[in-house]
């Protein structure tokens, strides 16, 4: 069996093997354009946060009523939710803060070295306002300095001290200690471990930190928890109660662990990337429909061609083989065909959505794959082949 | 009429002969036209024009006037209650509406759990640029501050439990307001007057209240504002007025083209002067963007449709390519009956003939299932992208482009198997 004699066979049809041709190459690009969106929504989901995201609870609240949202009322009732969940068995530590980390956007601004803001000056840095615990919540470790014990006004006469994760430290006061330092929020108190902050921001690991009450909660506020382990479930249960029963006064947008926040974070990658695996598994299911009745037609075609061959002394292996080499080598031509249009595919979806480039060994992954389709697609048609009789040969006489 | 039946049955024959290729085709069609038709929907809805007749004549100014200093910056996406006053000082637009909104929280009595509302907050004009339908009552007679309220009918009907409740008082976050309009049935869609960061894409607001009271009441921005110098943005009422506290998005109305290029003039004098009385710093930057580009503008275009829709465009291809190559098959296998017709005195017009009905009895199952797997897309896409979950309806247009497409593609991938078969000879086919 030559490849000079299967190519023969395979472009005596020819329009029916250019719309194969045609078939398999954009199955493939859009298989594999898939495979690379699918595997960036997994780093992304995977990238790490610097957060124990199993065994951290968000709760985001707001109160219902104006005057909750305003000092000294506020503050009182911030240090009786706490003091309510820290009493819930399994909690390891509770803090309130503006906002939660792992966001989109939320409560940002600008960040620099009062004495070089030309140069250090970083936009759309998130902003927390928080309790004490917030950073034994987070379970983020202190790398220099010490972490401010006091929870001081906004509107005193002194900026509260300014905690910096470590990426920011390292931008603002570039191979300096940042400690002591004064930046246009206050003076940098301690740099802790990097954590996830605003997916919006120049990077998602910039934090800056304040102890202090709220400015406003006009956005609502988020109380974090961290759980012993085993225990979320169970003091997640018990929260909306709790809550309730400190201030019924109160709306609940949602409590979740931080795990699901990064997943909601990323849920439209993620449902684009499930809807293209779901029309990836259709296409293969269309190539494989397409394989199957292009073999069976031509079984059902050449089957006075296959007599002879058998009658010639070909045995049935020869026949099955013969006819899945010439899907395989459909396939290979499909597949070679379909990288250059995968490539197309990749550049005009850059346009639209972030989207990795090709690499090298994807192609041969996506090849692969789609062969094994096309061979089982064929297998059963080229099966029924083998079963036609030396005998029919003779209907040719 | 006759002969179209016979027509007919003589492609039921054909498809109860064999079924398996037949059936094939149809399934193949009706995944890639179902699943096309699927995104199509979203596509359709969220590029629609809400206002056709008038969407030309809206549009969004920005300018570049600011506090900090900037060469290449583009003006932010939201004013300032200062800029706002600046660019409504001139009676070119025939109408003019700052707006923004806010959430809160409303009840008819404090015996009622609260219900939370997003509140329009916005001037008298708004509800004649966006041709924003009363049920009930009257809009505010001017822009000044006042406790009176206008509800959207759904709010109303949550609330009091019927709609004509002009004249009834409700509490909003504790402040006792009176309702003075309800609207009719009303959604915007897409929603292009707060357009930024998405929001677009979200419901029309509950609740209509007057921008003064809004500043007034320390209402803040529920979608985004800014800060660029030392406003507290808790006094809204005070240092919000005067500072450079954006949050507000602003429409004028311009009818015709004069019109647009005296408010360009207006914006360019404007600007010009603050410059020059040095009350900013930046290069003079003004936009006046036309109500259809400001998505565009704004850079909050989709990427998941329009990418979705690259590949489902992809996708119906490749299931067209198929079901031509299925329905090849099909015809070469029924060459011989074509071939027995032609012999027999069939014109081969009246093959093609033969052929169109097989094309409308394919177009009428193809489409039962292209709906069935359509409906089935939209589900769920409904439940994987759901920020775009209020442009899943179809309407009569989309229905009858559907049919029209679907009719297009039965008979693309019918017409080059038919018409090979046509052509094949009987001598041919009986040695075979």
């Amino acid at each position: 069996m030559s490849l000079h004699l299967l190519c023969k066979v395979l472009f005596s049809r020819k329009v029916v093997t250019t719309l194969l041709l045609v078939q398999l190459a954009m199955t493939l690009a859009l298989l594999l354009n898939s495979i690379l969106l699918a595997q960036q929504t997994h780093q992304q989901l995977n990238q790490p946060t610097g957060l124990d995201l199993e065994h951290t609870l968000l709760v985001q609240l707001k109160p219902t009523m104006p005057q909750l949202r305003t000092y000294p009322a506020l503050a009182d009732l911030l240090e009786r939710q706490l003091a309510a969940v820290q009493t819930v068995p399994g909690v390891i530590a509770a803090a309130y803060s503006n906002q939660s980390a792992i966001r989109q956007g939320g409560n940002n601004g600008n960040i620099y070295d009062v004495e070089q803001e030309e140069r250090t000056n970083i936009g759309s840095v998130p902003m927390y306002f928080v309790s004490k615990d917030f950073f034994k919540v987070l379970n983020v470790t202190v790398q220099q300095g010490e972490l401010p014990q006091q929870s001081l006004s906004l509107d005193g006469p002194e900026n509260p001290p300014v905690v910096l994760t470590r990426s920011l430290a390292d931008k603002v006061f570039p191979g300096q200690s940042a400690i002591g330092r004064q930046v246009n929020r206050g003076p940098v108190a301690a740099v802790v471990a990097d954590f996830y902050g605003q997916r919006s921001s120049e990077h998602v690991m910039y934090n800056s930190i304040q102890v202090a009450p709220p400015f406003s909660v006009d956005w609502g506020y988020s109380i974090l928890l961290r759980t012993s382990a085993g225990q979320t479930q169970a003091v997640r249960q018990q929260l909306t109660g709790i809550l309730r029963q400190v201030e019924p006064n109160i709306e609940i947008f949602h409590i979740r662990t931080l795990k699901e926040q990064h997943r909601q974070l990323y849920s439209n990658e993620y449902g684009l990337a499930t809807l293209l695996a779901i029309l990836s598994a259709l296409m293969l299911l269309v190539t494989m429909v397409s394989s199957y009745s292009n073999t069976h037609f031509h079984v059902l075609k050449r089957q006075q061609e296959i007599g002879i061959k058998r009658a010639l002394g070909a045995s049935k292996h020869t026949i099955l083989v013969e006819l899945l080499s010439e899907n395989w080598l459909c396939t290979a031509i499909g597949a070679t065909l379909g990288i250059g249009c995968a490539l197309a595919l990749n550049k005009m979806l850059a346009q639209v959505i972030s989207i990795p480039a090709l690499n090298w060994w994807l192609p041969l992954t996506a090849t692969l794959m789609l062969l094994c389709c096309v061979t089982i697609a064929s297998w059963y048609p080229a099966m029924l082949a083998t079963r036609v009789s030396p005998a029919t040969a003779t209907k040719t006489l | 009429m006759e002969q179209f039946f016979y027509y007919l049955k003589v492609s039921w024959f054909s498809i109860k002969r064999a079924p398996l290729p037949y059936a094939l085709t149809i399934f193949i069609l009706s995944i890639g036209l179902g699943v096309f038709f699927a995104n199509a929907t979203f596509y359709y809805q969220i590029n629609s024009d809400p206002l056709p007749h008038k969407s030309d004549k809206l549009f969004f100014p920005m300018t570049l006037l600011v506090p900090y200093q900037c060469s290449d910056c583009k003006p932010p996406s939201v004013l300032s209650y200062s800029n706002v006053q600046k660019l409504s000082q001139t009676d070119i637009p025939s109408a003019k509406a700052a707006m923004y909104s806010a959430d809160g929280y409303l009840q008819l009595n404090n015996d009622q759990p609260p219900l939370p509302v997003v509140i329009r907050i916005t001037q008298r004009d708004f509800f004649r640029m966006f041709d924003v339908p009363l049920l009930h009552g009257n809009i505010w007679t001017d822009n000044a501050a006042r406790f009176e309220v206008i509800l959207s009918k759904a709010t109303a009907s949550k609330i009091f439990g019927k709609t004509d409740v002009v004249g009834q008082q409700l509490l909003l976050d504790d402040r006792h307001f009176t309702v003075i309009g309800v609207l009719d049935n009303w959604q915007m869609l897409p929603r292009l007057y707060d357009a930024s960061y998405n929001n677009h894409l979200s419901p029309n607001e509950d609740i209509f209240m007057s921008l003064e009271t809004g500043y007034d009441l320390n209402y803040l921005s529920k979608t985004s504002s800014s800060t660029f110098d030392q406003t507290d943005y808790r006094q809204l009422s005070t240092q919000g007025r005067a500072g450079a506290l954006h949050q507000l998005q602003y429409w004028v109305q311009l009818d015709t083209e004069v019109q647009q290029q005296a408010y360009q003039q207006f914006m360019t004098n404007l600007v010009n002067d603050e410059k020059a009385a040095g009350r900013h710093p930046s290069t003079v930057n003004n936009q006046l963007v036309p109500m259809r580009e400001i998505v565009a503008y704004f850079g909050d275009e989709p990427g998941d449709i329009k990418a979705f829709a690259l590949v489902t465009l992809l996708f119906l291809l490749v299931c067209l390519f198929n079901a031509s190559h299925l329905s090849l098959n099909r015809y070469l296998s029924n060459q011989y009956e074509f071939s027995l017709r032609r012999a027999l005195g069939a014109s081969r017009s009246q093959l093609q003939l033969q052929m169109l009905a097989d094309v409308l009895l394919m177009t009428m199952l193809t489409i039962a299932g292209a709906l069935l797997i359509g409906y089935a897309g939209i589900t769920l896409m409904n439940q994987l992208l759901p920020g775009n979950r209020l442009f899943s309806n179809w309407d009569l247009t989309l229905l009858l482009a559907l049919l029209g497409i679907v009719f297009a593609c039965s008979y693309l991938v019918t017409i080059y198997p038919s018409i090979r078969a046509s052509f094949g000879s009987l001598n041919q086919q009986l040695k075979e």
